[in-house]
């Protein structure tokens, strides 16, 4: 039974690779031969199987290894081929891997794979055609795909600007959990939070520069009725994620209110951002460094304002106390 | 236990499915595989298979005879029929199918069982108005043009040619085909266009040729249906798609009587009164009652090894569009 589920998984990253080799239709009797090839491999991988071998979680490690020294032998068969092949394979060496998280799931997580694919790289055509399907067809097509594949995502351009802020987003979670592993490790200073606010902000919004001249027509995509729940929770998660790594733990209005700010900040800057025209966007950090100050500058104002307001009330009812005693009020008979 | 292991022969079958596209050899044989368990018990003799043709039980091998008799004779009087039986509303189902398809310039469409071509002339249509629209957009864009960009212009003038979509109209019936080319020429569409005899189940073309593949109206009428999804796979290329248009079922059960008493009073009387044939409206009404509903045709175009496979109903469940992907 489990040689059987071995088998049938073995069999699936054959099909991955095999699906590699009828792309190029070229030279059919070549791919034949390649074809073949990996078909012979099979039975060899199942013996491999049976003879002593490391656990089944690096199966696919010793399948990889495999597959690049049986395509080092293919090379005097077939050449034009095998670059097609090794391109294809560069470009998709998940789906072998992904094969180990079992049967029902296997599937759905190689479509929305392959989907996250095509859309990162229509990534590269959005500053020719714009945030829109003909960008998505272009990264299709540079995966091999007939553009025909665009029909998968049903929201079009919304689809392709969401994986792109869900992509900023991780990018900037990596870096900040680097950071903060560096202050754990003693190896960095802990920055002040209206800093820390700011490089966040700063670095996140740099992500946008290479997509700049677009920008526009990407935020009113995300302003679409049927797209705001998506974009709002992108946001939030961001918001979120700022302030967890710049240390607050707050339980209380607090939480609310910083993050209510820091989305404030945020998407002001990157309206200044849009109309920025200065060297390195210069005007637009430095309108981020007032909006933050502006933001302590409130913080601790509404402080103060708060300790005084106690002192008044405090002062109050001494003066309310002083009158009762003076008319005698609080005498016991 | 017993589940997992029918999933398991499942994915197997799948696997050898998708191995298809690589040798032929193994094709016959995996055919051969894929019907054996398909629970359909394997008989030497064909004749001994029956299926259905309308609410009548025949012959397997006869079927196709039958079908290819129906169409020869209502071929001449096809698109009036269709307007008449669907008040023109066919014509909307065709567009939405388009716009669901949107195709980008440069595809390739497959249009089986195409017969007079409406999908065909819609999808020319759709892509030559996005070139214009994408044409104008540049040259909108450039208003002032440089001696750089107009000596561009003329080099890339030379590109449009492989851009050009073409549109390949298979059909069984070479009636049909007919009424559709001589169409052609009077709407002057000439260009992208061919027209090609072809079965269904073992269509005339090579592997990996079509990036859309389209069946209006035609996949109840052939006799071995997963047959044909299997040729829909194999003739289209990696990320290419898959796109039926099918009469199924009613969800609505007061939309479904009607629909019912439609069907079955008056649409052999048009079809008696207008193109003097009523046993072959019966029998395209009754083949509709045999076609499988939205739910079990997605389950066959995923056994064929479609992937992304989903399905919209349209005119409340009269007409389903079904979509998939080869990836």
């Amino acid at each position: 039974m489990a040689a059987l589920l071995r088998g049938v998984r073995a069999g699936r990253a054959l099909r991955g690779l095999s699906s590699v080799v009828a792309a190029p239709t070229a030279t059919t009797p070549q791919c034949s031969s390649l074809s073949r090839g990996f078909h012979r491999a099979a039975p060899r991988l199942q013996d491999d199987f049976k003879s002593d071998k490391p656990p089944p979680s690096s199966s696919s490690t010793t399948f990889h290894e495999h597959y690049q020294a049986h395509s080092a032998e293919q090379d005097n068969t077939a050449t034009a081929s095998h670059e097609g092949a090794a391109a294809e394979q560069a470009s998709r060496p998940n789906t072998s891997y992904q094969d180990q998280s079992g049967e029902q799931g296997e599937e759905y997580e190689t479509e929305e794979q392959l989907q996250a694919r095509i859309l990162t790289a229509a990534l590269e055509f959005v500053p020719l055609h714009g945030w829109s399907m003909e960008a998505i067809a272009s990264g299709a097509e540079t995966l091999g795909l007939s553009s025909a594949s665009t029909g998968m995502f049903n929201n079009g351009a919304g689809d392709l600007v969401l994986h792109f802020i869900t992509q900023c987003n991780s990018q900037l979670t990596e870096i900040l959990a680097e950071q903060h592993k560096q202050v754990q490790l003693g190896q960095a200073e802990p920055k002040a939070t209206a800093d820390f606010l700011r490089d966040a902000v700063e670095t996140r919004l740099r992500m946008y520069i290479p997509y700049i001249e677009s920008w526009p027509q990407a935020m009113s995509i995300l302003l679409l009725p049927h797209n705001i729940p998506d974009s709002l929770k992108h946001l939030s998660t961001l918001v979120d994620d700022i302030w967890y790594y710049a240390g607050d733990r707050s339980t209380d209005m607090n939480w609310y209110t910083k993050r209510a700010a820091l989305t404030g900040i945020y998407n002001t800057t990157e309206l200044v951002m849009l109309q920025d025209s200065s060297p390195d966007f210069e005007d637009t950090w430095n309108f981020l460094d007032n909006r933050i100050q502006d933001v302590v500058n409130m913080a601790s104002t509404a402080k103060q304002v708060q300790s005084t307001g106690e002192a008044v009330v405090q002062g109050l009812m001494g003066a309310a106390f002083t009158l009762k005693n003076l008319t005698g009020l609080n005498q016991r008979r | 236990m017993s589940a997992s292991m029918r999933l398991l022969v499942r994915r197997a079958i799948r696997l050898s499915d998708t191995n298809i596209q690589i040798s032929a050899a193994a094709r016959a044989a995996a055919r051969a595989a894929a019907r054996s368990s398909s629970c359909r018990c394997f008989s030497d003799a064909a004749e001994d298979r029956s299926t259905h043709f309308g609410f009548e039980t025949v012959p397997e091998t006869e079927k196709a005879k039958r079908v290819y008799k129906v169409f020869e004779n209502v071929a001449q009087r096809y698109d009036i029929m269709n307007d008449a039986m669907s008040l023109g509303i066919h014509r909307v189902w065709k567009d939405m199918l388009l716009h669901a398809m949107h195709p980008q310039p440069g595809v390739r469409l497959l249009d089986v069982a195409g017969g007079t071509g409406d999908i065909s002339f819609r999808f020319l249509e759709y892509v030559r108005s996005q070139q214009e629209r994408q044409r104008r957009r540049a040259a909108r864009s450039m208003q002032t043009p440089s001696w750089q960009d107009i000596s561009n212009n003329y080099s890339t003038e030379d590109e449009d040619g492989p851009l050009e979509s073409r549109a390949v109209v298979c059909d069984i019936n070479k009636e049909m085909l007919k009424v559709g080319k001589q169409k052609a020429d009077s709407m002057g569409i000439s260009t992208g266009l061919s027209w090609v005899v072809g079965d269904a189940e073992e269509l005339p073309f090579d592997d990996d040729q079509f990036d859309i593949y389209t069946i209006a109206f035609g996949i109840r009428n052939v006799t071995h249906i997963d047959q044909a999804l299997r040729e829909a796979l194999r003739v289209l290329k990696p990320g290419g798609r898959f796109m039926c248009l099918e009469f199924s079922k009613v969800t609505n059960p007061v939309l479904a009587r009607l629909y019912d008493a439609y069907s079955f009073q008056m649409i052999p009387v048009l079809g008696e009164v207008i193109a003097g044939d009523w046993k072959s409206y019966q029998y395209l009404v009754e083949s509709i009652r045999k076609f499988p509903d939205q739910e079990e045709f997605t389950g066959m175009i995923e056994d064929a090894g479609f992937y992304c496979v989903q399905y919209r109903n349209l005119t409340g469940g009269v007409v389903a569009l079904h979509s998939g992907f080869k990836l």
